[in-house]
């Protein structure tokens, strides 16, 4: 038994006034109230921090199967728990990419057994991630998939979305989409714009994620079937996605943290240290500000990660030639919270909160749509976060095998200071 | 601004000895056929000029005169904070044969005639190389002396000798001073 | 003035006072270059590596012969034959290096971002950026804005119209800076799939038509244009170029009567270039070359003479 004292209390939905006591017994949320009297329970005094359902990331980079060097199961689950992530949701692009239902089950039994947050599989939408030919949706649905996305690359014909959707219908697991019209993209490094002519890097249009995005929203209308687009970075993109919201379209999105408090300029003003390095790219500060206005009015559903963990040797590259992709698990939550807290807090707690939480539960299938709430009889994933702690990012702690991190060495406020799994607290701070 | 601890030559001063040094060149060179003036980067350069015009009113002859910088052959760059920048070297004449005529405001350590002198070797052969210097302070630190000296001005290595000439620093006179903490 | 670089990546952050000294400096230089033993001992015992990972000869020759006329020990490594090609990195190849007692590494390498990367890598040597990928080419600006100088003085005023394939070109990033710090207005033309979307942001204006971006220019500088970027199809011929484009006596006519046509060399006869104007009385292109010398003895001087740090 466990006994969390004072805290105040965030249940999915709403910030609690009064701070309020939870007691957790076995594996659930017994009981929620002003002082709560337990015995035998180990007592936690949260006063003055904020207690939220465990933190759930839809889009992390696992790199397992075939990538270990980089990260696997094991290390992003204890990356993910210090980060505050109770849940992580792993991308398919792995090697061999995750195309079929052994492979789903393979990370879906994986992934619940392991030492820090739970990693529930995503499954490819075409075999191979080739764009070819459809994946076996329905018996990876079966085997716990609870995302389809061809990440790394949008799904390649506008034919092969249409029929996936149309398939994924009923299933209830939905297509995560990567918006981007690769031709336009193709050999594109930095924002195109102000990076691209001040470095001559080839430059990535945010049309380019506005045309995929059209294209998914159309798709999605003639269809009817959900559509979640992800790493949405364009004020032009997010734009699309509001108005299609307004429709009354079953549309949906996350943005990452580094898009929402790093820009274009960032690369310039490091000379080009590739730990800026991003696809998509940072862009500009026009474009940061619009995904903020999409975090208050709604229309952004979650916040992301977009962990992408590279082996040092790989990314400590010249700009030019180094790959793309930031390692932030671990520091996450405390970007945005200290971007957050340094913008004049634009948006109530609550709704930041709600982006970490139930928002992206309501997008996971049925089964897991549990997740995301505190409520007596919940299952007890719990994330306690410190509003006021100030810390350093240090690499030298991290879990995670993945050290491409642009805030190292910065000092940022609000982090996640303990962590409970199902009942278990996994890590504590306090 | 560093401590003026005395007076060693006025503007007067300065006339005086330039003349009597232009005489001496005469002298000891027999007249002046194939001298050749030579001043060094910066002050230098000013006394030989003024040296070029004391041969015209005395003696009616145009020397011909050039300015050499040896910042690029100092050997003492790794002892200073400051990058030293190049002046312009210009010699209107090929020095082959020539007798020059080295002008400098200080002698010294000797090290900055040592530099001039590798400069020169590496232009040309001239018949012979003579020095004028307007102060000698002493503390050689190589075998190297002056043909024709204006004042001779004991100085501790504590000190510093500043020659100011009106062309740059607007009067004309030399002062010693406490040396800045390096 | 105490001179404050100790590598030269861009000219970002030169100020106006300090290229009006380093000018000087390099026309100091230049007087050595007519000496009949062109060889000073200012960077005796300090030993310059050339590391030049893109094909090129003038840049790496002009450099080879300002630092052996400073008496420098140089020693020139080129991609071909290099550890590199063999998968070693360029951050071993570079400690590499600095253990072997490399004072400075002169390097040319096709990344963005990759002299900047050097200078994070490396703990004593100064690095000096010869071209990296299509970002800048900062001793071309040099010895372009002293050739420039030598011939017209205080630039303050002027009107600079830079023609061609400003898109991919580190020559155009890095002269656009020069330029414009010494009170210069450049003008940029050419078709605009060659151009960046943001000139603005470079510093410099666009006008489509080069006839009227030439007009009463003081200095005409011309970019190569590639034969590539026909193959990628960003235009559709160079002769196509060339009819539109290309600086034959007609253009030139529209500026100034003393225009200064510059180019950073080779010259592409009949694309960016017509002969007629290559070789016309207008053409300071073959004492870009000469001041090239000088200007990197002038940087090398001043960047490692060896003061105490």
């Amino acid at each position: 038994m466990i006994l969390i004292k004072g805290s105040t209390l965030f249940d999915g939905e709403k910030l609690q006034e009064a701070p309020l006591d939870v007691l957790i017994e076995d594996k659930k949320v017994v009981k929620i109230g002003p002082s709560i009297e337990a015995e035998s329970a180990e007592i936690i005094d949260a006063s003055g921090k904020v207690l939220c359902p465990g933190f759930i990331d839809i889009h992390v980079h696992v790199r397992e199967p075939g990538y270990e060097w980089r990260e696997d199961l094991e290390s992003c689950s204890r990356a993910a728990l210090a980060g505050g992530y109770t849940t992580v949701v792993a991308m398919p692009n792995t090697d061999p990419p995750v195309d079929s239902a052994p492979l789903v089950d393979f990370v879906a039994r994986k992934g619940v057994a392991l030492s820090g947050a739970r990693v529930l599989p995503a499954g490819c939408v075409t075999r191979d991630r080739k764009g070819q030919f459809m994946a076996e949706l329905g018996k990876m649905t079966d085997a716990g998939a609870v995302f389809f996305t061809d990440d790394g690359s949008p799904v390649a014909t506008s034919q092969i979305l249409k029929t996936a959707l149309y398939y994924t219908r009923d299933l209830g697991v939905r297509i995560m989409e990567h918006p981007e019209e690769t031709s336009l993209t193709s050999g594109g490094q930095v924002n195109e714009g102000l990076a691209s002519s001040v470095s001559g890097l080839k430059g990535v249009p945010a049309s380019a994620e506005y045309i995929d995005v059209v294209r998914g929203i159309a798709l999605s209308r003639d269809t009817g079937s959900p559509i979640h687009f992800t790493h949405v970075s364009t004020a032009l993109a997010i734009e699309a996605i509001r108005a299609a919201k307004r429709e009354g379209l079953p549309v949906t999105c996350d943005v990452t943290a580094h898009h929402l408090s790093l820009d274009e300029n960032h690369v310039l003003v490091s000379k080009f240290d590739s730990v800026y390095k991003v696809n998509p790219p940072l862009r500009s500060k026009g474009d940061v500000k619009a995904l903020w206005s999409a975090v208050a009015d709604g229309t952004v559903d979650a916040f992301i990660t977009d962990h992408a963990p590279w082996h040092m040797d790989e990314k400590d590259l010249p700009f030019q030639e180094a790959p793309f992709g930031i390692a932030s698990l671990e520091c996450s939550v405390a970007v945005i919270m200290d971007t957050w807290l340094k913008l004049g807090s634009p948006v109530p707690l609550e709704r930041i909160l709600q982006l970490f939480t139930s928002s992206p539960a309501s997008l996971l299938p049925d089964s897991w749509k549990g997740l995301g709430r505190i409520r007596e009889g919940s299952m007890a994933d719990l994330t306690l976060i410190d509003m006021e702690e100030a810390k350093m990012v240090d690499l030298e702690l991290w879990e995670s095998k993945g050290r491409n991190c642009p805030w190292r060495g910065e000092i940022l406020t609000g982090w996640p200071v303990m962590s409970i799994r199902e009942g278990m607290i996994f890590r504590k701070e306090i | 601004m560093p401590q003026e601890k005395a007076l060693v030559m006025t503007q007067q001063d300065m006339f005086r000895i330039l003349k009597r040094i232009t005489i001496e060149i005469v002298e000891r060179n027999k007249g002046l056929d194939d001298v050749v003036l030579l001043g060094i980067q910066r002050r230098g350069v000013h006394l030989a000029k003024r040296l070029k015009e004391l041969f015209r009113e005395i003696e009616g002859v145009d020397v011909p005169t050039g300015e050499l910088d040896i910042t690029l052959y100092r050997d003492d760059i790794p002892t200073l904070l400051e990058q030293p920048v190049v002046h312009s070297t210009s010699i209107p004449v090929d020095i082959a044969g020539k007798k020059l005529v080295l002008v400098d405001d200080v002698l010294y350590t000797g090290r900055t005639i040592r530099a001039a002198l590798d400069a020169l070797m590496d232009m040309g052969r001239p018949a012979n190389v003579q020095l004028v210097i307007l102060v000698d302070r002493g503390h050689r630190e190589l075998p190297i002396q002056a043909d024709y000296v204006g004042k001779n001005v004991p100085t501790s290595r504590y000190e510093m000798v500043e020659v100011s000439v009106s062309e740059l620093d607007g009067e004309d006179k030399v002062i010693i001073t406490e040396r800045k903490e390096v | 003035m105490n001179w404050r670089h100790r590598n030269l990546i861009d000219l970002d952050d030169w100020t106006r006072e300090e290229l009006n000294l380093f000018l000087e400096q390099a026309n100091y230089m230049e007087e050595l270059l007519n000496r009949p033993i062109k060889k000073v001992p200012a960077l005796r015992g300090k030993l310059i590596v050339n590391f030049f990972f893109e094909p090129s000869t003038r840049t790496r020759v002009s450099f080879e012969l300002a630092e052996k006329m400073l008496s420098a020990d140089v020693v020139n490594w080129s991609s071909s034959g290099s550890s590199v090609s063999k998968g070693e990195t360029l951050r071993d190849t570079a400690w590499t290096l600095e253990a072997m007692g490399a004072d400075a590494v002169v390097m040319r390498y096709g990344a963005v971002g990759a002299a900047d990367y050097l200078v994070r890598k490396l703990k004593k040597a100064s690095v000096f950026n010869a071209g990296d990928g299509t970002h800048g080419h900062p001793t071309q600006a040099l010895l372009d804005l002293h050739s420039a100088w030598k011939k017209r003085g205080d630039l303050e005023g002027a009107r600079m119209a830079i023609v061609g394939d400003v898109l991919h070109s580190r020559v155009a990033r890095s002269n656009i800076k020069a330029f414009s710090k010494m009170g210069v207005k450049v003008v940029l033309s050419g078709p605009r799939t060659l151009m960046p979307v943001d000139m603005v942001a470079l510093g410099a204006e666009y006008d489509p038509d080069p006839r009227s971006a030439v007009g009463d220019a003081d200095m005409l500088y011309l970019l190569r244009i590639q034969k590539e970027r026909q193959e990628q199809g960003l235009i559709p011929s160079l002769d196509e170029y060339h009819k539109r484009y290309g600086a034959d006596n007609e253009l030139v006519g529209s500026a100034k009567k003393d225009v200064l046509v510059m180019h950073p060399g080779p010259i592409n006869r009949r694309v960016e270039i017509a002969s007629e104007v290559a070789d016309g009385e207008k053409s300071i292109i073959l004492k870009q070359v000469r001041s090239g010398v000088a200007v990197r003895m002038a940087l090398l001087y001043l960047c490692l003479g060896g003061v105490r740090n």
